[in-house]
């Protein structure tokens, strides 16, 4: 038997939940939102069991049409039976869309009133139930409900819906930058800036107010000079140098920052949506903390040879490691073979891409390496000199090359018996390459 | 809970609800509480409303009465002395003339759900028992059972009882199976409805009439029935046949499972019913919708432990779909492992040779590990294609069949020297823990073999700082252990370096101890050292796939057409052993409470933590994923 019929919508919202027996507790309907709809991996089984409680679920387009249940039941029995109930609600109001079921509800109630007694399927061939049910299905609707609907489900805040409630409160933060350069060969840079995101993943209950802080320049130096150093140095969570604060060129927020706060006192504070979303957007363009320096050396031997050697040094603490490292060198387009030889990773000639690929998987901060390439070309009648293209390249650091700290993130939520230091915070930084090129 | 703007839209609904106005226009009223149940059922809290929706059942309009129906039962147990207003209302609408008023105010009484209208509600109910519309004795039935529910201590009426016994004689189909359910419920302590040979004829003969519910059900109930005599046997399974070949899987299977309980000390009967069976079962495996075709997979699986040979010829049957789910492919290989025989081996491992490169790296992973199951009775084949897949050099692979290597020379050891061989160079491929931790295995049990061996021990020991895995850690020390014992003069440099960097620099206790353990070992001499690492290096025992023997039906036929079948647990859970063979299992306590399920989510659930036999508990497995976190470059952030 059947202890309960949920529906979802594909961002894990109940659309539909009714309970037919007490063994299932108002929980249930969480339960499976956090452990299915909102798990990490892949569906792994179309049953899954949660605290002895099994929830076996149908996917019709985006909606999550879930049975739960605390017996051994007949499995390919409740399988069909949900299958049965998508058959019923196609029948009465056609496709099983979120936006269907919205405006079938009653309906939909008044069906599972009478399909389902006690968890016991009862009557489900849609002829006979068409003697007990009272509503006629919507199929379509117009502009004006729709909206009407919207502004009733959100209230004030559109962005998050009330009665959120986790067992831990937690988040996670995400530093993302990716770094352009543009370096001359003799090493001076032309130009860069970073352009980073900060991502938040939020799991936290009720309508949490929060306050985010950064090593903002205009920041710290109005709060004076002791506490900001103070700061900074407790939150250097990675980075290289000890700098302390950053200058934002310019900055955009997510719809649920108040703006005027951060106009009037530069402090960043918003109700945050459920799940993830991306809090902020910024670019900076001075000291910015540059992972590596490529140092090209090209020397043409004759008409038919080239030698390349590339140093590349990488600039951030020993400790920490740089991930997907790609050096690109490109080769003229009458190159017949290459030869190469490099201390790490591994180099490869891709003829297809005129460039030779190195390709290092982890490097350490304060580390060189060198790649030396002997190139032989095909004798042209072509008197164009090469135009060497610039050499670039890719990496993954775990620091933020603006420089930027989180500071803090502090969490207020004053209905809900939680205060900020229950919030479990976590800080990622990650920094990639933009476009990162060195001219040869 | 409070909601934005909910109040407002409460105090709205409420003046709309008590304006004479809206009340004298039944349209308008109507479509007030329509409004009321739209908001709701968005979550927010209208139980304020109670009185006047309590005032709004008083109608004769059918389907006002059934929203505010809906609101009531939500709300009742909120309010259980206002509630008492209502059953008034109720009890007139079962003497309403219209059937469909007096079922539904039945249905609602029994949905209250509150212990303290009991007595309020009996009397209709038992009238209702009587009453000559069907769909009123529907529910009266059912709310026998739940008012037993919300009693379970308290007994109901014995009259009450005989009277459901003889309601399943009721004309109506429907009324019967509820009468089966009802009095299963009720007379849950006693085991059941009692289920004698009139009862079971007279259910036997009207299952036709059943809808497949009904069938299902009735077929469950008649499970524990015994027939006295072999020709009443007979009897019922001849009147059974056709449902056995039914086209809908519950009925089948509900079927299938009554012939194995009513004939279990009759073999030849359950294993003809399997093979009766056995058409409309890969029918199913064949079904439209994923759900059935992954519920057949996992009863086939069942089936199998007891006629492996059953399906085999059918075998092209459980070849994958492109676009199958993932679950359904990893039973489906499980399957396809089983029905492994000289004739089709070769057809079968070309098809999973194909499913190792999916771009689903589980799927990959498990087709992977399927051939290595295989490569326990056709090892050379299954070796062939193992090496052959290394050379794509592609990490998750690698590793996935450095893991299936070592699986694999656990149980045949006389694969090792191909194994040796074909593991060359993978150490630059591999990056996840699982596989690193294989390779180190293998490395420490045959290093004498693998000329590289301490090379690439070597390299990772100068890289031990700044490796993140305990596990890697761990292995490593003991894999440099046994290397050292069959080559000292190679790794005993190494090895003092590894020791001395493990005692003194490392800070995870395990690790250190570990280190200390073999040092102090190391102290006791080369022969104690010799003893103690160097034991079994396989378990043929564990045995081949081909010729196991099988096992009764009765082992699993009491789980078939249940949910069990479905969970991993039930299978043999060999594919997912990822471990070294040594390390034994550990599996953290199932969450027992729904509300602490929600809190912990690591970010590998499901995957069960594995701990090392000698390593003490480790305090990354308890924390709820801290370590895991601080893995993907996480860090605290302090306020």
């Amino acid at each position: 038997m059947i202890g309960g019929l949920f529906i979802y919508n594909h961002k894990g919202e109940v659309l539909i939940s009714r309970v037919y027996r007490d063994d299932i507790g108002r929980n249930a309907v969480d339960a499976f939102r956090v452990n299915v709809i909102h798990a990490r991996q892949q569906v792994r089984s179309p049953v899954t069991n949660i605290a002895r409680t099994s929830f076996f679920h149908v996917k019709r387009s985006n909606i999550w049409l879930a049975a739960v249940t605390k017996q051994n039941v007949n499995a390919a029995m409740v399988f069909e039976f949900l299958y049965k109930m998508c058959d019923v609600m196609t029948a009465y109001f056609g496709k099983i869309s979120e936006e269907n079921i919205k405006n079938n509800f009653v309906l939909i109630y008044e069906l599972l009133d009478e399909i389902l007694d006690f968890g016991y399927p009862q009557n489900s061939e849609t002829g006979a139930l068409k003697t007990f049910i009272t509503q006629q299905g919507i199929k379509g609707q117009t502009k004006e409900e729709q909206s009407q609907i919207t502004s009733q489900v959100t209230g004030q805040i559109g962005w998050r819906r009330e009665g959120i409630k986790y067992r831990r409160n937690e988040l996670f933060l995400d530093v993302l930058e990716s770094v352009n350069l543009l370096m001359s060969p003799q090493g001076q840079v032309l130009s860069a800036h970073v352009s980073g995101r900060v991502v938040m993943k939020s799991y936290l209950s009720g309508m949490p107010e929060c306050k985010f802080g950064m090593n903002d320049k205009i920041v710290i130096d109005k709060q004076g000079k002791g506490g900001a150093s103070d700061d900074a140095g407790k939150s250097d969570l990675g980075g290289g140098s000890g700098k302390q604060s950053i200058a934002i060129d310019d900055c955009t927020f997510h719809q649920c920052v108040r703006l005027s706060k951060f106009d009037s006192e530069r402090s960043i504070s918003f109700i945050p949506p459920d799940g993830e979303y991306e809090l902020m957007r910024y670019r900076t363009t001075k000291d910015i903390i540059l992972p590596f320096r490529v140092i090209p050396l090209v020397r043409e031997v004759g008409r038919t040879k080239l030698e390349v050697k590339v140093v590349i040094k990488s600039n951030f603490k020993p400790s920490l490691l740089a991930q997907k490292i790609e050096v690109r060198i490109p080769t003229p387009l009458n190159t017949s073979g290459v030869q190469v030889i490099c201390m790490k990773g591994k180099a490869k000639y891709k003829a297809s891409e005129n460039a030779i690929v190195w390709k290092i998987k982890r490097m350490a901060g304060m580390k060189e390496s060198q790649i030396s390439a002997e190139i032989e070309l095909l004798p042209t009648n072509d008197k164009k000199k090469w135009a060497r293209p610039p050499i670039s390249m890719n990496f993954e650091v775990p620091f933020a090359p603006s420089g930027l700290k989180v500071r803090y993130l502090k969490v207020f939520e004053s209905k809900l018996n939680y205060s900020d230091h229950d919030v479990i915070k976590w800080v990622r930084y990650i920094g990639r390459s933009g476009i990162y090129e060195t001219r040869c | 809970m409070p909601y934005l703007g909910g109040e407002e839209t409460v105090r709205e609904l409420r003046r709309a609800l008590s304006n004479p106005n809206v009340q004298s226009d039944p349209l308008r009223y109507r479509n007030t509480i329509l409004k009321v149940i739209r908001t709701m059922s968005q979550g927010v809290d209208v139980s304020g409303l109670f009185s006047e929706m309590v005032k709004a059942c008083a109608t004769v309009d059918v389907v006002q009465k059934k929203l505010v129906y809906v609101f009531l039962c939500s709300y009742a147990t909120l309010n259980p002395e206002l509630s008492l207003l209502v059953i008034n209302t109720l009890r007139k609408d079962c003497q309403d003339p219209n059937p469909m008023v007096r079922s539904l105010a039945l249905r609602n009484m029994t949905n209250l759900r509150l212990p303290s209208l009991v007595e309020y509600v009996e009397q209709p109910l038992t009238a209702g028992l009587r009453d000559r519309a069907a769909c009123v004795r529907r529910v009266a039935v059912l709310g026998w059972a739940k008012l037993h529910n919300l009693h379970p201590s308290s007994e109901i009426d014995a009259a009450v009882v005989n009277e459901l016994y003889s309601l399943l004689r009721d004309p109506d189909p429907v009324v019967m199976v509820n009468c089966l359910r009802a009095l299963e419920e009720i007379l849950k302590e006693e085991g059941g409805i009692a289920i004698n040979k009139p009862i079971t004829h007279h259910l036997l003969n009207r299952l036709k009439e059943c809808d497949i519910w009904g069938q299902s059900e009735v077929l469950r109930v008649l499970q524990r029935y015994r027939p006295q005599s072999e020709d009443e046997l007979f009897d019922i399974l001849s009147l059974l046949d056709s449902f056995l070949v039914s086209p809908h899987p519950p009925v089948m299977a509900a079927t299938l499972s009554l012939f194995l309980s009513i004939s279990s000390n009759l073999p030849v009967i359950s294993l003809a019913a399997l093979e009766r069976v056995s058409g409309p079962l890969l029918a199913a495996c064949g079904s439209g919708s994923r759900e059935m075709r992954f519920a057949a997979v996992c009863h086939i699986q069942l089936l199998l432990r007891s006629v492996p040979g059953l399906l085999g010829p059918h075998y092209k049957r459980f070849f994958c779909g492109y676009a199958e789910p993932a679950y359904i492919k990893e039973r489906k290989m499980q399957v396809l492992v089983e029905l492994v025989n000289d004739e089709n081996v070769a057809m079968i491992l070309d098809e999973l040779k194909g499913y190792c490169t999916d771009v689903n790296t589980d799927t990959a992973q498990a087709a992977i590990s399927a051939i290595g199951r295989i490569g326990r009775s056709y090892s050379d084949r299954c070796l062939q294609i193992l090496t052959g897949l290394l050379g794509l050099k592609q990490d998750h692979i690698t590793s996935a069949v450095v893991q299936t290597m070592r699986d694999l020379v656990w149980v045949c050891p006389q694969c090792s020297d191909t194994v040796c061989l074909a593991l060359d160079g993978c150490e630059e491929t591999l990056q996840d823990i699982q596989g690193r931790q294989a390779l180190l295995w293998l490395l420490g049990v045959y290093g004498e073999r693998i000329s590289t061996a301490p090379y690439t021990l070597e390299v990772l020991i100068d890289r031990v700082r700044s490796e993140a895995s305990l596990g890697i850690k761990m292995e490593l020390l003991t894999a440099t252990m046994r290397l050292f014992l069959c080559r000292p003069a190679e790794t005993q440099d190494m090895l003092g370096r590894l020791l001395h960097y493990c005692i003194e620099e490392e800070t995870d206790m395990c690790v250190r101890d570990q280190a200390l353990l073999y040092y102090r070992l190391l102290h006791c001499g080369i022969e104690k050292t010799r003893e103690v690492l160097q034991g079994r290096r396989s378990d043929p025992s564990l045995g081949v796939l081909i010729g196991r023997p099988a096992k009764p039906v009765s082992q699993w036929a009491r789980c078939f057409n249940t949910l069990e079948p479905l969970s991993q647990g039930a299978v043999e859970a060999e594919s997912d052993s990822r471990g070294s063979p040594e390390h034994v299992t550990y599996n953290s306590k199932p969450n027992a409470d729904l509300s602490d399920t929600l809190s912990c989510k690591l970010p590998f659930e499901g995957k069960r933590s594995r701990i090392n036999l000698s390593a003490c508990p480790l305090p990354e497995v308890d924390v709820g994923g801290k370590a895991t976190k601080a893995l993907f470059g996480y860090s605290i952030l302090l306020n």
